[in-house]
Order: C-alpha cells, then structure tokens, then sequence
C-alpha cells in the first residue's frame, strides 16, 4: 500500500512540474487559450470516433500555432476522456471550466453525454463545439452550443434517392442500433425517408448496443426478400451485418444503405470485401477533391499514420473555427466574446467545403454520395447520372 | 474554496448519493441478503418522478415521497415472490428484476424516451438536500442497529434456522426490511434523474445495482461508516485518477483489488487494522 | 427459415454453454462466483488473435494457445483473489469485488496493449465455408461451435467421473475439510479447476471470435451475465445443466428476435429466469443442492 501511494505521488509531482513548467514558458512569449478537449478514448465504439476527432483537433492547433496565425495566443488542449460515461462527462465539464478555466470546450463525443453536460456549459458562458453529436435538438439547449457534425436530416434524403434512381429500388429492410442517440436518430431520419419517397418498408430489425450476432435478424430480412437494406448503425456493427449478410447467402443485387457513421476505415477493415457497393452519404470523405481536403488528408497521414474519417475532419473544422473566433475576438479568457465572434464566422473555408452556421448553430454542408471500394478499401464519389 | 467545491461539485453530489442508496443494500446485508434490484427500483423512483415534475407540476418533495412509495411497493411485490429463494438463486432474481425493468424502460418510447433518454430534467436535487438525507439515513441505520430490531437482524445473519424454529416470523421481517430498502432505492432513483438533468435506461442497469451493493461490502458490510467509505471510494477513485489516462482501468482495479486483499473485512477496518499492526 | 433460425440459436447457445461450464465448475466446486470470468474470455480471443495474426501459426494452435493463457489467468485468479481472501476469512461477497477489480485490471492492460477498437480474426478456411441444406445455409464454424461444446460436456464431465483428478474435484465439492482429511492436496485441485474453467472461457472466445468477427477489450461484459443467467437455468454448479441451459439460452434469445423483435430479447431470458426461480426455487435441474447457495 505504501509503494502505491508513493508512486502515485510521484506522479503527481511530475505532472504538476510538467504543466507549470509549460505554463511558464508560456507566460514569457505570450497569452495562452486554454481549451477543453473532451474526446472519449475509452469506453467502447466511441473511442473510435473520440480518438479521430482528437487526432484531427491536435492537428490543427499544432499547425495553427506553429503558422503563428494568432500572433501572441497559444491554443493549449486539455485533454479529459469521458470513458463514454455521461457521468463523468459532467465532473470533466465542471472541472474545466472551474478549475482549468477554459476558455472554450471541443467536444463531447457522444449525444448523450452533450445532454447532460452542455447545460453547464451554457450556464457558466463557455462555447461548446461538438464534431461528432447528431442526435436531433441538442444545439436547443442553448446558444453557446455548436455542431460541425452535419446531422443525417441533411445528408441521407440525397443519398436514398440517388440509391432509388440507380437501382430501381422498391422494397426495403431497415435495421438499427435500439440504445444509442446516434443510430436511433438516424433510423427515425431514414424511415421518414422511405415514407416520404413511398418506398415499401418490408421489415424493422434493431439489436443493442454490443450485439455482434444479426444472424436472426438477418435471417428474418431474408425471407422478406427486400431490394435494399438500410442501416442505422455504427461502423463496427455495419460491418458485422455487411459479412453475415454475405454468409447468409444473401442476393450480391441487394444493395446496402448506410448512415454518416458507417464512413470509417474501420468499416473496410473489418468487412474486407464485403463492404463492396455500400452506399452512403457524407459531408466529406478521404477523397473529397478540393485542395484544402488533400491538404488536410496529407497532414493527418504523416502525423498519424491512418488516413482520417470524416470525425476528424469535423474536428478540424471546428479546431480551425475556433481559432478563428479566438482571433477575431483576441481574448482568452472572455468565453461570451469568443461565442459572438463564432456565430458571426459564415462563409468558411474548411475541410468539408465551404459552410456556415444554420439558424440553430449547425453546420450546413452540401451531402455527397459515396459507394464502398471493398477491394482498395475507400469510399470513392458516386457517379452522378 | 468556492472555486474549488464548483469544480468537484457533481462529485460530491455523486458521493453523497451513491452513499445513501449504499445504506439501502447495507441494511439487506445485514440480513445475510445480497440484493442486486437497487438499479429496478431506482428506475421506477426516477420516471415516476421525472413524470410527476415534468408532465404534472409537482413539488419536488411530494415527487420524491411518490417515489420512494411506488419502489417500496415494487420491492413488496418482488419480496413476497423472491425472498424465500436462497443465497445466491435470490440474487439472481433480484438482478433479472433489474434487467427486465430496464429493458421495459428501454422500449416504453412514450414514456422513458427509449434509448434516446429523457433530457430537460430539471435541475432540482441540490448538494444540501442530498447531505441532509444522508445524515438522515445515517441516523436511522444506526437507530435501528442498536434497537431490537438490529439484534434480531444479527440473529438472522447468524442462524436463520435458529431465529425461525424460536417462533420469530423470519420471512415478514426480511420482506420489511426489503421493502424499506426499497424505499431508498426510490429516494435515491428520484434524486439521481434530477441531479444530471438527463436520464437514459443505461443508468439503471445491472452496474448500477452491482456498484451499489459493492460499495458497503468494500467499505465494510457491517461497519456502520461502511457504505460511506466505500461509496466515497467508489465515487472518487476514478476522478483522482484521472490523470493517468489510459492506465486508468488499470490503477482503478489494482487499487480496488489492493483494498479487498489487505483489508478483506471492509476498508472501515483501516484503523482497527493499523493499531494491530502498530501495537506489536 | 425455421431451421435456419434454430441453427442461428443452436450455435449461439453452444458458446454460452461453452463458457458457462467453466463458471459452473469453479461455482460447483468452490462456491464462489469469479467474474474475472468475462475478461478471461476477452484475453483467449486476443491470445489465439494475436497466434494467428503475429505468429502466423494455424488456428488450432491459437486455440491451444488461447485455452493454456487463458487458463493460467484462472490460476491468477485464484491466486491474487480468492486464495488470499480464503486465509484471510473474509466473506463470499469480497471475492465477488476482488474478482471484479482483477476484471477491470485484465480489460484495462488489454486496452493499453492491444487498444480499444474491434478487430477481427484474418480470414481463415473456417470463415467462409457453408453448407446448403433444406434452404438454410449452416456455416461450418455453426457446426464446430456445436460440436465443441457437446465434446467440452462430454469430456468434462468423463473427467469427472473417470479420473482420478475428477475424484479429487468432487471430494474437495462436496466438502474441503473432508478433501483435506482424506489427503486430498486440495490446494492444487482449487488450481486445476481453475486452470480448466479459465481455459474454458478462453476456448469460448476464440469460438465467439471466430463465429462474429469481432475481439475487442469489452467483450467480455455481456457473457457474463449470459454466464449467470445460463447458471441458473440449468443449477447452479451442474456441468451437463450448463450445456442445455447455454443452449436453451441460445434458441430462447433468437426466437425472441424473430418473434418480438430484438428490443425485448434479454427481457425473454431474464423473464424465463424469474419464472423458473419463483416455480422451481432450485434451477431447472436440482441435484445436490442443499448444500449450495
């Protein structure tokens, strides 16, 4: 027991050391923003979307600081995991903002942690900038809440009738993830979907967070023999369903419709070539072709070594946003003045294109269709008939 | 100061919750019961509430009260069918108890919000509130140990068989006591969905039960300060370790599994264990 | 579609069998519930990931491989855990927290050491092979998870009752303090249980790898309640009760997804322990039982 205490107090001391002599430093050359990085990096499927979008955020501080862009302020992140557990997300909300005195948060990863934990962002006068909550109403809660991540309302319409003309596409299947924000409210997105284009709905599946088995599902959806199956799920369980779709023996004609968050190179890594042919949509994609994109795609694979998925370029906008707003404001400290000057940014150049803030603090991007290269393991850009 | 008790101020509004309903598994302990419903009844505690606040004005007191009465007559009807089960066969009902009565709150959409959860809550439980229901609880424990009734809880504890053939009506006396526990869990159910001002099926699952009853056998199962130490422990451990990031898990459990080994009666036997050690 | 469905739920069960006979055992002989379990699971299906993936030695290998790791991690158990709270008189509930915080340390190191993203088992010539018969598509891996568990049953329990190491195993079930009086080396028995039940649960996540393709660190959380509810259905410590409760399990949880859909799933099962619980007290199959719970 007396080791333990010990080591750990050690390790108190360095990292105490470790920040005061960074604070230091700092406090010779100039002003320092300090921001909340709330990114889950443990705690199941969110960790892969949390660790993209704090990969793709410390991409862009580190370039923004090193171009000097904001002259004499340091962007400085500070990192807390949520472990996916809204719970904490609160304590980590609370300390940064009392404690760390932040200036600004990033994040958090998933919906239902924004619930519980913008609140008290709204209350003490701190901007949120979320890259990956698309559960519907969140930026409700209050007006210092923002959202890079393009809800599926906006992207999945485009994508449905594009799935409708090129395959003549009558009957579908839908399946979806039961207990998670982001898959239930893309399932309620998709099936308003098919009713608004008089699609037949020949069956609902759903599963729970954590299943990896759809075998029964699966073989339910089979016997109603639908032309397309729509999924509402995240990456990992899209591609467990594309494989034991194909095990299953399913028609190689039924096409497979997926949501904003099946875009991960996870999906093909996990799928191999059974990702083949997915359709999907997405504000952006790792082949976008616009100059920025490449650009940005170039950066994260030398940082990082993978190429990044659309959480990350989310978070880079909204890093980069950000930045901008801490410039136009040239404050670090003044969370109110630093929130005006964000909402007023509109015609931003960023990663996903050009896009600006819709009257609700969303991010307003045109949608692009992607189909799924199972074999080079990309999404490419639909051709458009 | 005040800084710094509005930086950990969920913490300690988590503390002191977590230890309340720990004293509801506490008393089951005592009992010889080892109760995993506490995430069942929460449930029905915090909906009900939520509902009665949110859909039909109530007072947030006569929410709370209709709480802990709509847990404790689930915990009535749950006692009189699993009580009679023994050892570790009543444990399991009580955990199947719970799961069931999440998955319900996980498909009742109209009701529970499903999945998606119930947000807007008011924010209505306040850290007073919560300290003086502990020191409340605290009280009563205490009370009823050094009554009559805790020395007939003890006698259970040691020789049920004993207790019954003396002509003592074990299974009324267990159903009792449950059903009070019950009436905590629901307290505390109705406290927590007004604390986060969001509430999700997933909080009142099987973790949820099993963080509750761990919590008065790691601080001591018949330690009066038990279910505070470890509620405490439980809370705070993971906070304290933040800094370590990834190796968090890791350090977290070593921690735990350090405390049981070197402690095994509870960790409210910290002191006693010391002077021994100390003394020689 | 029926056939197909009971193969789906056949198969499934065969894995819950398979893991649930290691829990019943060491609860059958020692009392006590290890939920460390679940990790252990976990850690087989990245030990026989990382044989295949790294070594690039063949599956049966990674399997051997799995069930010896995963098997000595069952003897940590018992030696960091249970052992040590046995000395010390502390009560069952304490080995239920230890256990539990061994739990969080093995996902925790598993987290670090292989980080916290699914992956999944190279494609191997189990994977995609299948048979067509009467209109459902039984995958070979289906057949094998079957057959494994039927075959674990089968020698397990021949174990039991042949060997001289299954004679030491019930003496010391039925009581340690007679295992000890009729010289027993109960110390040793408590580790090759363990040692058997941990390799059992590693040998089930290879199997759950291999049918779903997919390992990650938090694996191991929903088996083990799948473990607790099978134990129950078929009585707690029942070897032959864990096969066909794991298997009843299985079909009950798929003809809930086809009959009412998958929101309900767990309900079904919870519902079906309840009911089982409240009519018959003692589990499906009540054996010696008096002395358990």
């Amino acid at each position: 027991m007396a080791s333990l205490t010990l080591s750990r107090r050690s390790i108190l001391l360095a990292a105490g050391a470790t920040a005061l002599s960074r604070s230091l430093a700092f406090a010779q050359s100039g002003r320092i923003a300090k921001i909340g990085l709330v990114q889950s990096t443990t705690g199941g499927s969110a960790a892969l979307y949390g660790i993209e979008q704090k990969q793709g955020i410390e991409l862009a501080f580190a370039e923004i600081n090193a171009a000097k862009t904001l002259k004499d302020i340091t962007l400085q992140t500070i990192h807390a995991d949520d472990g996916a557990d809204r719970g904490q997300t609160v304590n980590i909300f609370q300390r940064l903002i009392r404690q760390d005195n932040v200036v600004a948060i990033l994040g958090p990863t998933l919906s239902n942690s924004a619930f519980a934990a913008d609140p008290i962002a709204q209350q003490a006068g701190i901007p949120v900038i979320a890259s990956s909550n698309t559960a519907p109403n969140l930026t409700k809660i209050g007006d210092f809440i923002f959202r890079t991540s393009v809800p599926e309302d906006q992207v999945f319409p485009t994508v449905l009738r594009y799935a409708v003309k090129t395959r003549g596409i009558k009957r579908v299947a839908l399946i979806y993830g039961l207990d998670d924000a982001l898959t239930r409210s893309a399932h309620d997105v998709q099936k308003k979907a098919v009713a608004d284009l008089g699609l037949e709905q020949v069956g609902v599946e759903s599963y729970q967070r954590g299943d990896v088995d759809f075998s029964a599902q699966l073989t339910k959806i089979r016997e109603q023999k639908p032309d397309a199956i729509i999924l509402g799920t995240l990456a990992e369980e899209a591609a467990a369903i594309l494989r034991q779709a194909r095990q299953l023996g399913f028609d190689s004609k039924v096409a497979f419709i997926g949501c904003n968050a099946n875009i991960s190179a996870k999906l093909f890594e996990l799928a191999g070539p059974a990702a083949n042919g997915i359709i999907v949509g997405a504000a952006w994609f790792a082949g976008f072709d616009s100059p920025r994109s490449k650009a940005f795609v170039e950066a994260y694979r030398k940082r990082y070594g993978t190429t990044p998925d659309i959480y990350a370029a989310q978070g880079y906008d909204a890093a980069y946003l950000l930045a901008e707003a801490i410039r136009r404001a040239d404050d670090v400290s003044n969370g109110k003045l630093v929130r005006d000057k964000l909402a007023s940014i509109s015609d931003f150049e960023g990663v996903l294109g050009r896009f600006g803030w819709s009257v609700d603090r969303d991010a307003t991007v045109q949608p692009k269709v992607l189909i799924g290269d199972g074999d080079s393991k990309v999404f490419v850009a639909a051709p458009t008939s | 100061m005040i800084d710094l008790f509005e930086a950990y101020h969920n913490v300690i509004d988590l503390c002191l919750l977590n230890s309340v309903l720990a004293y509801g598994c506490f008393l089951l302990l005592g009992v010889n019961l080892f109760s995993l419903a506490t995430g069942g009844l929460m449930a029905i505690g915090a909906y009900l509430s939520i509902w009665l606040t949110m859909q039909q004005g109530w007072a947030f007191a006569p929410a709370l009260l209709a709480a802990a009465v709509a847990a404790s007559l689930a915990a009535l009807g749950l006692g009189s069918l699993v009580l009679r089960l023994r050892g570790d066969y009543f444990t399991m009902a009580t955990l199947a108890f719970t799961e069931v009565v999440r998955i319900i709150a996980l498909n009742w959409n109209s009701v529970t919000g499903g999945a998606l959860g119930i947000f807007g809550i008011p924010k209505l439980a306040e850290t007073w509130q919560l300290a003086l229901l502990l020191v409340l609880v605290i009280y009563l424990v205490w009370a009823v140990r050094s009554s009559g009734i805790g020395e007939r809880m003890r006698a259970v504890a040691a020789d049920e068989l004993a207790v019954s053939t003396a002509g003592y009506d074990v299974a009324h006396f267990k159903l009792a006591i449950f059903t009070v526990s019950g009436a905590i869990a629901g307290l505390g159910g109705g406290l927590a969905a007004h604390l986060n001002m969001f509430v999700a099926p997933g909080d009142f699952g099987f973790l949820r039960s099993f963080d509750t009853v761990i919590a008065p056998v790691l601080g001591g199962a018949w330690n009066i300060a038990g279910p505070v130490i470890g509620a405490t422990l439980l809370t705070v451990l993971p906070e304290a370790l933040r800094f370590s990031a990834q190796m968090r898990e890791i350090l977290v459990g070593s921690a735990l599994l350090v405390a049981v080994l070197f402690l095994p009666t509870g960790v409210a036997s910290l002191p006693t264990v010391l002077r021994r050690k100390w003394s020689i | 579609m029926l056939l197909q469905q009971f193969v789906n739920g056949l198969s499934l069960g065969a894995v819950y069998a398979v893991f649930a006979i290691g829990f019943s055992l060491v609860f059958g002989v020692m009392n006590v519930l290890n939920l460390s379990q679940g990790a252990v699971f976990m850690w087989g299906a990245y030990v026989g990931l990382e044989v295949v993936r790294n070594l690039a030695l063949p599956l049966p290998l990674a399997i051997l491989a799995a069930g010896i790791a995963a098997g000595l991690l069952g003897v940590l158990s018992e030696l960091l855990v249970f052992r040590p709270l046995q000395r010390r008189g502390a009560n069952r509930w304490m080995g239920m927290v230890g256990s539990l915080a061994l739990a969080r340390i093995l996902i925790g190191l598993a987290q670090e050491i292989f980080g916290t993203q699914v992956v999944r088992y190279p494609d191997n010539a189990l994977a995609g092979a299948a048979i067509d018969l009467f209109g459902a598509r039984l995958q070979l891996l289906q057949v094998v998870a079957i057959g494994v568990a039927f075959t674990m049953v089968v020698a397990l329990a021949a174990l039991l009752r042949f060997s001289n190491l299954g004679r030491a195993i019930r003496t010391v079930a039925f009581s340690e303090s007679v295992a000890r009086l009729v010289g027993i080396p109960v110390d040793r028995v408590r580790l090759a249980t363990f040692f058997v039940s941990g390799a059992l649960a590693g040998g089930a996540g290879v199997l759950w790898s291999l049918l779903f393709q997919s390992v990650s660190p938090f694996m191991g959380d929903s088996i083990l309640l799948k473990g607790l509810t099978v134990m129950i259905l078929g009585g707690l410590g029942n070897i032959v009760g864990a096969l066909v409760g794991g298997l009843l399990l299985g079909l009950v949880e798929v003809a809930s997804i086809v009959a009412v859909g998958s929101g309900y799933r767990d309900a079904i099962g919870f519902g079906l322990v309840l009911l089982i619980l409240v009519t018959r007290p003692t589990g499906l199959f009540a054996t010696r039982e008096t002395k358990r719970a």
